[in-house]
């Protein structure tokens, strides 16, 4: 008994000695290993009523670091020419990262863009990006605002410039990524470290699809069935888009002249046509559509019952067989309607601290 | 048993790091500079001064020409493919800029090569990043930015026609998802390329500007002058692109 123990604390013991050495022997590998501070990974978790995220989160797994820089990125003036205008100025936590009050959004030097900013929520589930699709890759996307004259209006080259000079951006990168560098690749993956973190899934409606007890009350519930019937052939599914391009028949605001899609692909095909919007959190992401023209949700509604306008281009759902345009809906239907919307409205993701600049 | 399993461990051990030691003759690597000249009539290309005639007989010149080199790989004479590192394969070719025009490649592994193959323009499928966002602070500097949108122009081709100096723009790169103009071009060296530790090759590739109006298509400066963001003409334009390069020599 005795001796078998012995044998059994020995090979033990040898079996650490011959580790040891065989990390001694074999280790002028790693002669230029610098350590660095610890980087724990994040938790991704996708929600249980979400489809697969389009982001392929194993490239750029989220890490604490890559995350912490990535909000620091996102709220620092220093990614614009005048070193104020941050993507934090437009898209602001409260209103589900809109640009809140804002028709057009604004840029460096009081410059207007042409379009209103969109919430930032669930992009690891978005497959393109802007209202045009403009950017076919989150990793992709902030290069458009960033770079954008009536945005932020700055170049790569400079912004890598500044936060060299800054010794805790030099730090964070180093602790964030294996490279260690500041580079082009590093910002836009920190940025959609933090992104694709921010996903919007606790709304009484999530509440509801989940079974986690939550009721729709009697009007919500009406509108949710209206909604069905009336809207969600194209704001399908727990994402509430198709994540495809329509026009919506808005009248074509001469000041804008605004293209839509066409910018992007040349087609006639797609003449004002634009990326259809999530509705989550929609009583808070205010003005509405794609130049931000219409201030309420009854303004939206009575636009999709009346407003709308013919041209080559209008979604053939929005049209009937008589030539009649628009989704017809009562008063009463549509108050019912947004009733429902406002069940998408999530206060923990609006209030997640982990999202905000302070 | 344990002994046993003890000695085996210990042979292991050893025989683990006597292996790394022992790694038979180390591989040697070597470079090679890619020296692509921009041609028109078997003559490089002079901005500006000179004035050209295209298949549908009109008279240009040319003021700006840049475009996107990218993934490159070798092709030894087994048919075995060296891809060189993706995060060092995005090149600016600008006519202006001298030293833009000779890529050079390093840490290849020695050996015989019979073919190049190497991107026009920035791989879609490749995303994300890889090494291409890095591209992005050249890119800008050049213009090579689509400043509304995230991609990349993979030509920029600008100059004046006809006896009126107006003005054409050729800007050819993918539309969003919904187009993509990569190429992919691989060229048969007309001699082998040796790559060994201590030389400098040299490989000789032309570009015949010419053939962006006429090759596989044929475009005329009247009828579209403005080719940008285009379905048209420049998935048209992307295919004579394709057909432009050669390898005219090997310098070993």
């Amino acid at each position: 008994m005795q001796l078998g123990l012995l044998i059994k604390i020995n090979l033990k013991l040898f079996i650490y000695i011959v580790f040891i050495l065989f990390g001694a022997a074999c280790s002028s590998e790693k002669d230029d290993y610098v350590p660095i501070a610890e980087n724990a990974k994040l938790e991704f978790t996708i929600p249980a009523n979400f489809p697969e995220p389009s982001y392929n989160v194993t490239l750029n797994p989220p890490t604490e670091k890559g995350f912490e820089l990535g909000k620091k990125l996102f709220y620092d003036g220093k990614l614009a020419s005048d070193g104020v205008i941050s993507c934090g100025f437009c898209h602001i936590q409260d209103f589900a990262f809109t640009h809140h009050t804002h028709i057009v959004s604004h840029g460096v030097d009081g410059a207007l863009g042409t379009r209103n900013a969109q919430p930032l929520h669930n992009m690891a589930f978005m497959k393109e990006f802007t209202w045009d699709g403009a950017a076919i890759h989150l990793d992709l996307q902030p290069i458009i605002p960033i770079t954008a004259e009536v945005e932020m209006n700055e170049t790569f080259s400079s912004i890598i410039n500044k936060l060299e000079a800054q010794p805790e951006y030099v730090k964070l990168f180093a602790e964030a990524f294996e490279d260690q560098k500041i580079n082009s690749e590093n910002i836009l993956k920190s940025l959609s470290q933090f992104m694709i973190m921010m996903i919007s899934a606790n709304s009484k409606y999530d509440k509801i699809e989940r079974n986690e007890g939550s009721v729709f009350t009697e009007n919500e519930a009406a509108g949710f069935e209206l909604f069905k019937s009336k809207c969600a052939s194209c704001h399908e599914g727990t994402l509430f888009t198709d994540q495809s391009y329509r026009n919506n028949g808005l009248p074509v605001d001469p000041q804008y002249n605004d293209i839509g899609r066409n910018r992007v692909t040349g087609l006639a095909d797609d003449l004002h046509k634009f990326k259809v919007p999530s509705l989550r959190n929609i009583e808070l992401t205010f003005p509405y559509m794609h130049d931000g023209r219409l201030k309420t949700l009854e303004d939206v509604l009575n636009h999709y019952s009346d407003g709308m306008v013919d041209s080559e281009t209008l979604d053939s759902q929005l049209k009937d067989q008589n030539g009649a345009l628009g989704i017809p809906m009562t008063a009463d239907e549509k108050q019912q309607i947004i009733a429902f919307l406002k069940t998408l409205t999530d206060d923990d993701f609006l209030n997640d601290n982990r999202f905000s600049e302070f | 048993m344990k002994k046993l399993a003890i000695i085996a461990l210990a042979f292991l051990t050893i025989w683990s790091c006597k292996n790394d030691d022992e790694t038979p003759a180390e591989p040697t690597f070597g470079s090679v500079v890619l020296d692509f000249k921009n041609i028109i009539d078997n003559n490089g290309v002079e901005l500006i001064t000179d004035t050209y005639t295209n298949g549908s007989n009109e008279a240009y010149n040319i003021s700006e020409l840049k475009y996107i080199i990218s993934n490159l790989v070798l092709v030894n004479s087994n048919n075995e493919e060296f891809v060189y590192p993706v995060d060092r394969s995005y090149f600016l070719i600008n006519e202006e800029v001298l030293a833009s025009k000779k890529i050079n490649l390093a840490d290849i592994p020695a050996g015989e090569y019979t073919k190049v193959r190497f991107g026009f323009g920035v791989d879609q499928s490749k995303y994300p990043l890889n090494g291409m966002a890095n591209f992005i602070p050249t890119a800008e500097e050049s213009g090579m930015l689509w400043s509304w949108s995230a991609g990349y122009k993979f030509i920029k081709f600008e100059g004046t026609y006809s006896a009126a100096d107006t003005p054409f723009l050729i800007h050819v790169g993918s539309h969003g998802t919904n187009l993509d103009n990569y190429k992919e071009i691989t060229l048969d060296l007309p001699n082998t390329l040796t790559i060994a530790e201590s030389t400098s090759p040299e490989v000789a590739i032309n570009a015949d500007i010419a053939k962006i109006f006429d090759s596989t298509n044929t475009h005329s400066l009247v009828e579209k002058s403005d080719v940008q963001v285009d379905p048209v003409n420049a998935p048209k334009i992307a295919e004579n692109i394709k057909t432009m390069f050669s390898a005219t020599g090997v310098t070993n």
